[in-house]
């Protein structure tokens, strides 16, 4: 990455040095005068320190353009002459015009970074506030019914037992879901990406999203269709199997009146697009833009920080205080996801009804 | 209830796993030892002889690694390994040094029952009836004529490669085994070369298109995503 930056770096000062130069060249040939050249010089310094990192290319550039003065723009015409103090003068202008306008970029530049690492740690603390809300929930389901069980036993009829028992693993299970999701968060939220990818076979990617999902949904049929072919795609295949089975998870959970889940898979251009459907209520329209920023749409809020918040498809018919089925996390995690892998994920209401996910990912050769 | 008397020991330093794991095993009839650290289930494994064992990697006092390769010197009891998520590498490594199978925590107990069952039944102790031997064998929907190098998918015959044809018989003579992409390319053709995973992976493509297996619905070959393959004739997606 820093070479391609370099390279880049480097052809811009060419450009905009080549450029000043034959335009000086230019205006001297046909307005016979040299008073506007040193301006397009220093114009050019100025511009390469603004557009380029660090002070190299600035000074290197700006050495550059006092020696073409002296050699082609003051007397004695192309000739280098040391001896006029005008010149050196010159010198000591454009040089110092250059080390404030780099000074001042990089302060900017740095200034700009601290300020997306502070944006960075508030949204991290947003995160963690969040789920810390949403981990109480099922805790408490976990611990009270257990705690019921044990010093009232035999006060409590069997149903009950079942009851409360069934109410525990249903949290775990959420539990479950819910750290897996933060795992992937940690794995991409960190300092640099750390995507594993890896050429994956399509079709044993889909039959592991597939068995899993059914483990957790074991009544809801999904309908599948892939190409025949063999097809392999390049990605990380843990963090895109967790996407595939939040999407279908999200629909099961929050597409109220489904009664059809379908997962579609094309190539395309070189690319794999995959398309979770159902044809549930959809999503209300106002939700549809920012349904997948979840928790970092909100800022600034108090204790309540997302209530009654977009969240996901959820947040409807649901009271403000039984946040534990939120999916917010769940699409955030996927859109993030998407994004690491460098595309993006799009949700769109069908005409005859429910919701389509979308993303793609690169075909490898 | 006792109908099977098969010995299991755990070795586990989570005491709740430990406990919740017992709880299922001697509920479903087996006899089960508990060890809570790597020495204990050394002498535990000497003096007692289990059928089989279930194996926390991150033991406190050694390397769970150590443990499968100390045991795979003297012993072919299966070894059930529980792992974590984010430990592919040490997956396919305690595969490759002779473990059977692997849990991911958290398991359900079914799962965990399901892979115990595969396994014990698969066990070589007890005979292997899947093992390369002349005549017929049937695993599951499959059938194979190891005589005639023909496979037959409930009573219908499908036309396998030479190549598939090894995989199948090689697969099958692992039954309930998580065999790694290393171990099959090794047995298969000898050397592992760049391209080889690939090669393996187009080849089980074409076999689950033959023998009828679908992506999410596929009851024989499982397949563990960046690890290898299983054959299994449990009834593992029905949990």
């Amino acid at each position: 990455m820093e070479w391609k930056e370099r390279g880049c770096d480097i052809l811009k000062t060419s450009i905009l040095m080549v450029g000043a130069l034959g335009s000086s060249l230019f205006i001297q040939k046909q307005f016979k005068t040299q008073f506007l050249i040193p301006m397009i010089l220093a114009l050019a310094v100025i511009l390469v320190s603004l557009l380029t990192q660090g002070y190299v290319y600035g000074i290197v550039s700006s050495l550059c353009s006092v020696l073409c003065l002296n050699y082609a723009f003051t007397f004695p015409f192309f000739r280098f002459n040391f001896s006029i103090p005008e010149n050196m003068f010159s010198a000591v202008l454009m040089l110092s015009l250059t080390l404030i306008t780099s000074t001042l970029t990089v302060k900017l530049r740095r200034q700009e970074k601290e300020r997306a690492e502070i944006e960075k740690e508030r949204m991290r603390a947003n995160l963690l506030r969040a789920v810390s809300h949403d981990l109480r929930t099922p805790l408490t389901t976990i611990y009270g019914s257990s705690s019921a069980l044990i010093e009232d036993y035999g006060k409590l009829t069997e149903e009950q037992h079942i009851e409360l028992l069934e109410g525990i693993r249903e949290d775990a299970q959420w539990l479950i879901r819910m750290v897996e999701n933060l795992l992937s968060i940690t794995r991409i939220g960190g300092a640099d990406v750390k995507l594993i990818t890896t050429s994956v076979v399509l079709e044993e990617l889909v039959d592991s999203v597939l068995v899993k999902f059914r483990k957790g949904f074991p009544n809801q049929a999904v309908e599948v269709s892939l190409p025949e072919e063999f097809v392999c795609i390049l990605v990380d295949p843990v963090l895109i199997q967790q996407v595939l089975g939040n999407l279908l998870e999200n629909a099961v959970l929050h597409a109220k009146g489904m009664t059809r889940l379908s997962l579609n898979i094309y190539r395309k251009d070189g690319q794999v697009i995959f398309e979770v459907a159902d044809n549930g209520i959809g999503i209300p329209p106002e939700l549809l833009g920012n349904i997948f920023t979840g928790y970092h749409s909100q800022r600034g809020m108090n204790s309540g920080m997302y209530y009654g918040m977009p969240f996901g498809y959820e947040k409807r018919d649901v009271p403000v205080d039984n946040q534990k089925k939120s999916m917010g996390i769940g699409l955030s995690v996927c859109a993030t996801i998407i994004k690491a892998h460098g595309g993006e994920i799009t949700v769109e209401n069908l005409p005859k009804g429910g919701a389509l996910f979308r993303f793609a990912v690169e075909e490898c050769g | 209830m006792n109908r099977n008397k098969y010995k299991i020991l755990i070795i586990e330093d989570e005491e709740n796993i430990r406990n919740f794991v017992r709880a299922v095993l001697q509920a479903h009839g087996y006899q089960v030892l508990c060890a809570e650290k790597g020495e204990d289930g050394r002498m535990l494994f000497e003096s007692h002889g289990p059928d089989l064992v279930i194996l926390d990697l991150g033991l406190p006092d050694m390397d769970g690694i150590q443990f499968i390769k100390d045991v795979r010197e003297k012993s072919k009891a299966p070894i059930l390994v529980l792992s974590a998520r984010s430990n592919e590498m040490d997956k396919v490594q305690a595969l490759d040094l002779g473990a059977n199978d692997y849990v991911t925590k958290p398991f359900g107990t079914a799962e965990l029952e399901a892979r115990i069952r595969s396994a014990l039944r698969n066990s070589s102790r007890y005979g292997n009836p899947g093992s390369v031997q002349p005549g017929r064998g049937s695993k599951g929907k499959l059938e194979i004529d190891y005589d005639a190098r023909r496979v037959f998918v409930e009573g219908r015959e499908v036309k396998l490669t030479q190549t598939e044809y090894n995989i199948v018989v090689f697969l099958v003579g692992k039954t309930g085994k998580v065999m790694t992409y290393a171990e099959i390319i090794q047995e298969i053709w000898g050397w592992n070369g760049p391209g080889s995973i690939k090669k393996l992976q187009v080849n089980m493509a074409n076999i689950r298109k033959k023998i009828g297996e679908r992506p999410g619905d596929a009851r024989f070959i499982h397949n563990e995503l960046g690890v290898g393959y299983r054959i299994s004739v449990e009834e593992e997606n029905h949990y």
